[in-house]
């Protein structure tokens, strides 16, 4: 088990060189320059075009970009094997920091769409499983193909359309379901409970149902394939009660394949998440990298991306490693 | 197929009236005719995916207006007396409470902005006074060159690769795979991002190919494994035995075994990628000249509180164009290759 893991590890180092170099070569033919932008939006109309054209110059031989590209993959390799990842451009603060800050929205943002796609997923899964061809299942079907077809951006902007303006009231009931969003505040969670949660879960639920789609016609599938194994019907046989099959002798099963495609998600989340982060102004994670490739400050770029890149590698590893638990017949070698 | 032919003509190996000695249009109409017949919910998705093509093709037929027009109407707050009255008296329009309604004042016509559904505007019209149904069916041309070119591109080149990596197997398949793993391991957003601003002004066709680049990936991981399994067959086995060559055992042999998985991967991706276009438009990372849906729910956004229709039918454009790709892209899965169900397709776009 250490040996596989160390192993692994070890395997996903030139993977994680390849990322660093795939997007260090990227980010370098990227056309447009952040020194010439920045010092002549500073000062449009300079009074020297040729002491401004100097200070450009200047600048460039600063940061190092004057370097033939070779040279500047060395220096770029170099450093990030000593554990430098970069400093910013635009606010002269290591990249690492910037991708701190941006940080708790993503973490916060993902968790919560997360537990959204977990807690429909599963039991519709499973509902939709054992009630096969019955009505809800056609319901559940239909409703789960709609979630994977509809963008997750439309949803979110049409639910925060629809609980901005109030929504409509419920009959019987006094209240409606609709609340002010508070969009320029971007509260996180410990900071102010309430509005945080009012925001988020408007993304959360849009994302979170969307993942849970293909979540759920995956359990549903793999869980009539196992319902129809020779252990449940001995199950059965035995006279368990149904609750004790379908969790205990079913779902660990039709599980396995699920968590592949739920640590995809979670993967997927990051980048998922850049258009919510737009849509709905967080200065998370995936908002700070949009900016970046906008404004080419290439450092944070290329360390958010390999940041990433590295979470990816480990939370594949980890799901390997989540099988041998579910199933003790997976033996790591 | 002469030499099939006299096989099929032995003693009993034909079978009389089978489907399978007809010609080829024959059998292809009979398997699509059995196809609609035993899958309706397929059918359902191609009927989508006509009428989607059918809006795309046909888009100066059917949109009913230039999409580019911008519609006028009366101005519906105009109020007649009062600009009678302001004729007489010059400094009526400064005082309150009128200057604070210019609009009672303003004779003649008025872009037709945000307009709610109609018999004139089926749809309504958007924040440029545009007709919005013209532009949804104009729509439809984006979605389809981004989503069927960038599954092109991704599959052709997928495919080579696949079959290279899984056929030769060695330091060849070693190369390939860690190549892809590593695009892989990039978020695919972040990575559709960096290829389209390696452009300066990006146009539909940088998208398309940005698009079906990052594809590559995943179409590889699912050739590969096909060609695993296809390279241990007796066929390959024979065909070596009798002297063919690398390149005719892949063309000629594992090639034809592998179409069902690489028929519906490119399904599934099609509608995958008009997602992945809508949402690049959404926030603003499009093509700024084309029509694009992602961009008509983004600007309909900031509008919607009044009038959501703008968001609303674009976004539903979108979801009934990917839909009808994912139901045929399953039914083809299940009569194809059911083995490969539940090889989710990849999240995040």
């Amino acid at each position: 088990m250490r040996n596989y893991i160390i192993r692994r590890t070890v395997i996903n180092i030139p993977v994680i060189l390849f990322v660093a170099t795939l997007v260090f070569f990227a980010t370098s033919v990227l056309p447009g320059d952040f020194v010439a932008t920045r010092i002549i939006s500073q000062n449009p109309i300079p009074e020297d075009p040729v002491a401004q054209q100097e200070q450009i110059r200047q600048v460039r031989a600063e940061l190092g970009l004057d370097d033939n590209v070779a040279v500047r993959y060395v220096k770029y390799i170099g450093n990030i094997l000593r554990g430098d990842l970069g400093t910013s451009f635009q606010d002269r603060n290591s990249a690492v920091s910037g991708f701190k800050e941006g940080l708790p929205y993503t973490l916060q943002l993902s968790l919560m769409t997360l537990f959204v796609a977990v807690v429909t997923s599963v039991p519709i899964g499973i509902i939709s499983a054992i009630r096969q061809d019955r009505p809800i299942d056609y319901f559940l079907r239909i409703f789960a193909i709609l979630a994977l077809a509809a963008p997750n951006f439309w949803v979110a902007t049409m639910l925060l359309l629809y609980i901005s303006t109030g929504g409509i009231p419920l009959p019987f009931v006094d209240w409606t379901i609709g609340w002010s969003v508070d969009i320029t505040g971007h509260p996180l969670l410990w900071e102010d409970p309430v509005a945080s949660f009012k925001l988020f879960i408007i993304p959360a639920v849009a994302g979170g149902l969307a993942s849970g789609a293909g979540i759920m016609r995956l359990l549903r599938s793999q869980m009539l394939e196992v319902l129809r194994q020779d252990y449940v019907r001995t199950a059965w046989a035995k006279g368990l009660r149904e609750r004790v099959i379908i969790v205990r002798h079913a779902l660990k099963n039709a599980l396995i394949p699920v968590v592949t495609v739920l640590g995809l998600t979670i993967a997927g989340l990051i980048s998922g998440n850049v258009v919510f982060e737009y849509l709905f102004n967080l200065p998370g994670v995936g908002n700070r990298i949009l900016t970046a490739i906008r404004s080419r400050d290439v450092p944070v770029v290329q360390a958010f991306v390999l940041i990433i890149a590295t979470f990816v590698v480990f939370v594949n590893l980890a799901i390997d490693l989540l099988y041998g638990v579910l199933d003790p017949r997976i033996r790591f070698s | 197929m002469a030499q099939d032919q006299s096989v099929l003509n032995l003693p009993g190996t034909a079978v009389q009236g089978s489907v399978s000695d007809r010609s080829l249009p024959v059998r292809w109409a009979h398997g699509s005719w059995s196809f609609i017949v035993g899958r309706p919910i397929g059918a359902v998705g191609l009927f989508l995916i006509v009428i989607t093509i059918g809006a795309a093709v046909f888009a100066p037929l059917v949109s009913r207006y230039d999409p580019d027009k911008t519609f006028t109407t009366a101005n519906p707050a105009f109020r007649e007396d009062l600009y009678e009255q302001s004729l007489d008296n010059p400094l009526m329009r400064s005082t309150p409470p009128y200057s604070e309604h210019p609009e009672w004042f303003a004779k003649g016509e008025q872009p037709n902005q945000l307009a709610s559904p109609s018999s004139k505007h089926w749809l309504g019209t958007d924040n440029h006074a545009h007709d919005m149904w013209a532009r949804i069916i104009y729509g439809a041309q984006l979605s389809l060159l981004v989503g069927i070119g960038g599954a092109v591109i991704a599959v052709f080149f997928g495919t080579v690769l696949g079959v290279v990596s899984g056929y030769f197997g060695g330091w060849v398949d070693m190369v390939i795979q860690r190549i892809s793993d590593a695009m892989y391991t990039f978020p695919p957003l972040i990575l559709l991002l960096l290829f389209v601003q390696v452009i300066d002004r990006p146009n539909k066709y940088h998208i398309t190919i940005a698009l079906g680049l990052v594809g590559i990936a995943q179409v590889i991981r699912i050739v590969r494994a096909s060609v695993l399994s296809a390279r241990e067959d007796v066929y390959v086995s024979a065909a070596r035995t009798i002297g063919a060559s690398d390149s005719r055992i892949m063309l000629r042999h594992i090639f034809p075994n592998i179409t069902a998985p690489i028929i519906v991967v490119f399904t599934i991706s099609i509608g995958l990628y008009i997602l992945a276009e809508a949402g690049l438009a959404f926030i603003g990372l499009g093509d700024p000249a084309a029509i694009s849906w992602g961009k008509m729910v983004n600007d309909g956004r900031n509008f919607g509180s009044t009038e959501p229709y703008m968001a609303l039918f674009s976004g539903l454009a979108i979801t009934f164009t990917v839909l009808g790709f994912n139901l045929f892209g399953d039914a083809l899965r299940d009569a194809l290759d059911p083995r490969l169900r539940g090889r989710g397709s990849r999240t995040g776009f």
